[in-house]
């Protein structure tokens, strides 16, 4: 294996592969990525036997072949190479020699047969969406999946294709819930959803992130999700289990509805949790005649209080929430207003954007002393 | 002028013989006694009218009616008085949040930030009284006093339906004419040593030297020197803030053995695991405590593999405490308290995650059943034997209340 590739290329292939190869790796050859060079270019492989990415890239290739090389190491020479271009050759033992301008490297690899082998993706059904729109669906949701391993059904977005060519992504740690149900057309031949793992997500975001508005396909084959766009694709396990049944937990319109400014709830919310009980970000949310009161308070910080200006008449209601949770909805809300439903202190309080309710957030309350 | 310090105590005039007494106009003015089983049960409350015979709470009802045959005897009916309880703390909390509850109808105000917005003490506790009046038509009366215990001898001395002020600089001379069983800690049996050496009152304690009592009581002595002086460094301590949570009783009579001190230990577990329920938290760790007849005090404990708000889960750690301790000798108190408190604001789940266990659906239906019927009505049969210090303690446990103890 000899070829010839512009740093940036490389670079740009093994910061994709960066969030996947396993730090603390239980097999060593899943910290390196795999080099395969074929007449076409060089393909850049990242695998951690959940997802796998394979990046693409243009480059004159001398001979083809092969190799494994450690992410890491590889990835810090080339942020640091004097020239834009570099020559990479592979050497008996899987040793490879990389040479850009006067620099020369004589790097340890490991042998490419050992690298495991992703699953197929070819028998996946794949069909073509707005990167764009599934990229706001991660961005409207990821916050709320939940991180504790023992709930693994919850480490993942769930993933319902809906009628009318529309689809649904939800998300939930138990605590709170965000739903986001935009137009995909084409059929993903699922039986009801599949849950796309965080990790996957995450990357699948940065991948999106690179160009958001260029081809996109998603498919999914047996247990497994497949994404593909020009010079990439990326398979991921999907994570095996039943969701939870959400739309019980939604509620239905809440009586106790109002419009709120959401710069001016962010920042109140974020002034006052400065002193909510450390931890916990629990601040109290106090609802009374056109008056929104948000306060907290710690025994060892004190007390703090802000209020709000805002349209309501109804009966007067104090709920505790955790100011995060609110805040992670704010921040994925669009526009300026925001409308918030409540219920009693034990009842979910609900956001949206006012009279669209296709992106809905749910969120428990606390018990707040 | 501002007090460095403004603590009013709140207690309301025989609380549940006037929340009576209102409800039942027929029963102005007459002797009622508030109380359960006629031959067995302990009087709750006496009203004014009946106090001249010497009924009072917590005496047995058949003495009662022995000392006040014509009394008229009510049953009690606690979803009132917690009801008037709420209303009354309600008036309580739009002066300061500083409130330390003490019982339904009790508590210890911290007022002296109030003083900037509602004038000073005194006047602070005349408002709070006349509002009580106007949203329950109960009496009330209130002792103001730079520290907790004077403020609540104050409070006594201005019964029924009156306050008492007992300014700064003033504590000693106020309390130098009362009689020593009145400082926290001094029970009968303290109270009888006090006299050998020729204590009567407290302000003969005062006169003596610190470092006399000392060598006379031990470390009682230096805790009587300064009550005796006024003086309390105890913080009015509001319950979400409390670090741990506990009950204990003195016994009337000293205990021996474990089989007689179990119920009583028993009980306190019951009891903090009540409030534990009813504050919305769990403890990780368990202390006993225990004071022999000699005054040598105790405390023993142990954690817990998990955080438990369950009473019998309680009792099993404090009675393998209690287990290790020498019980041939007598003991005057014990208690229970639940520490290392999960300090965290729950957050409530949006899925039932799973069912509740057995225990905890058992604990849910025994503090429904306190709710509406108080919570005698249904004990541990070794429990039912404890019903002297039960009667008031049970409130305390009812409101989730800490008791006052000098030796804290």
């Amino acid at each position: 294996m000899e070829f010839r590739i512009a740093t940036d290329e490389l670079k740009k292939a093994l910061h994709r592969a960066q969030g996947i190869v396993e730090r603390k790796a239980t097999m060593p050859i899943l910290s390196n990525v795999l080099l395969t060079a074929t007449k076409g270019g060089v393909s850049v492989t990242a695998f951690d036997l959940d997802i796998g990415v394979v990046s693409e890239h243009p480059a004159e290739v001398a001979k083809t072949g092969s190799l494994t090389l450690s992410a890491k190491t590889l990835l810090d020479i080339v942020s640091l190479l004097p020239e834009a271009g570099l020559t990479l050759k592979k050497l008996p033992n899987n040793y490879a020699e990389l040479t850009c301008g006067n620099a020369h490297y004589k790097i340890v690899g490991m042998a490419p047969e050992e690298f495991p082998k992703l699953p197929k993706e070819d028998t996946a059904n794949l069909v073509k969406i707005s990167g764009s729109t599934l990229l706001e669906m991660i961005k409207k949701t990821q916050y709320a999946i939940s991180t504790d391993e023992t709930r693994y059904v919850l480490n993942g977005v769930f993933f319902e294709p809906r009628e009318g060519g529309k689809v649904r992504m939800v998300a939930t740690d138990g605590h709170r819930l965000a739903l986001v149900e935009r137009e995909l057309v084409g059929d993903f031949k699922l039986k009801g959803g599949v849950i796309i793992p965080r990790k996957g997500l995450f990357e699948l975001k940065r991948l999106l992130d690179e160009a958001p508005d260029a081809e996109c396909q998603l498919g999914f084959a047996e247990n497994s999700a497949v994404f593909k766009k020009p010079g990439l694709v990326m398979v991921m396990r999907l994570i095996d289990g039943q969701f939870p049944e959400y739309q019980r937990v939604i509620p239905k319109e809440g009586e106790k509805q109002l419009l709120v400014s959401r710069a001016r709830v962010a920042d109140a919310l974020k002034r006052i949790a400065l002193l909510s009980a450390e931890k916990s970000s629990a601040v109290r949310v106090s609802l009374s005649e056109n008056l929104l009161r948000i306060t907290a308070n710690n025994p060892d910080l004190g007390e703090a209080k802000d209020d709000l200006d805002v349209a309501y008449r109804g009966a007067s209601l104090t709920v505790g929430f955790n100011a995060k949770y609110l805040l992670d909805v704010l921040g994925a809300l669009d526009g300026d207003e925001v409308t918030l439903e409540l219920g009693d202190e034990h009842s979910p309080g609900v956001l949206h954007t006012p009279g669209d309710r296709s992106y809905t957030a749910v969120i428990m309350p606390m018990r707040v002393p | 002028m501002a007090w460095p310090r403004a603590i009013i105590h709140v207690d309301m005039d025989a609380f549940y013989a006037s929340v009576e007494q209102r409800d039942r106009p027929e029963l102005a003015g007459k002797p009622v006694i508030v109380g359960g089983h006629p031959t067995r049960g302990v009087v709750l409350a006496a009203s004014y009218e009946v106090r001249p015979f010497g009924v009072r709470s917590a005496i047995p009802m058949a003495r009662a009616l022995k000392l006040a045959p014509q009394a008229i005897v009510v049953a009690p009916r606690f979803e009132a008085y917690v009801e008037a309880s709420e209303a009354v703390f309600a008036v309580f909390e739009t002066v300061t949040p500083l409130i330390e509850p003490l019982s339904l109808d009790e508590a210890f105000l911290d007022v002296s930030a109030s003083q900037g917005l509602f004038g000073e003490p005194g006047a602070i506790a005349a408002s709070l009284r006349d509002r009580i009046w106007e949203q329950t038509r109960l009496p009330s009366s209130a002792g103001i006093a730079s520290v907790k215990f004077v403020a609540k001898i104050a409070s006594d001395f201005a019964k029924p339906n009156g306050q008492k002020e007992v300014p700064p600089g003033e504590e000693r001379a106020f309390l130098a004419p009362l009689p020593v069983s009145r400082l926290w800690g001094v029970g009968p049996k303290t109270e009888g040593q006090l006299k050998g050496l020729g204590l009567g009152t407290i302000g003969d304690v005062a006169d003596k030297e610190e470092a006399w009592l000392s060598r006379k009581l031990g470390p009682l002595g230096r805790h009587l020197f300064e009550l005796s002086h006024g003086r309390d460094e105890r913080a009015v301590i509001p319950d979400r803030a409390a670090k741990s949570v506990g009950a204990r009783d003195t016994f009337d009579e000293d205990v021996v053995g474990q089989d007689a001190l179990s119920p009583h230990v028993h009980s306190q577990a019951l009891r903090v695991a009540r409030r534990l329920r009813k504050a919305g938290r769990k403890a990780r760790v368990v202390h006993l405590a225990l004071t022999y007849g000699d005054f040598t005090a105790l405390t023993r404990q142990a954690t817990l593999s998990e955080p438990t708000d369950d009473g019998q889960t309680l009792y099993r750690a404090a009675l393998g405490l209690l287990g290790k301790l020498d019980l041939s000798r007598p003991v005057r108190l014990t208690g229970v308290s639940a520490h290392g408190l999960d300090g965290e604001a729950p957050q409530f789940e949006l899925f039932d995650r799973k069912a509740p266990s057995k225990t905890e659906r058992l604990n849910a239906a025994l503090d429904r059943i306190a709710e509406k019927f108080g919570s005698k009505a249904l004990s541990p049969a070794d429990v039912l034997g404890d019903q002297e210090d039960e009667a008031r303690a049970e409130l305390r446990g009812r409101l989730g209340v800490r008791k006052h103890d000098a030796q804290d």
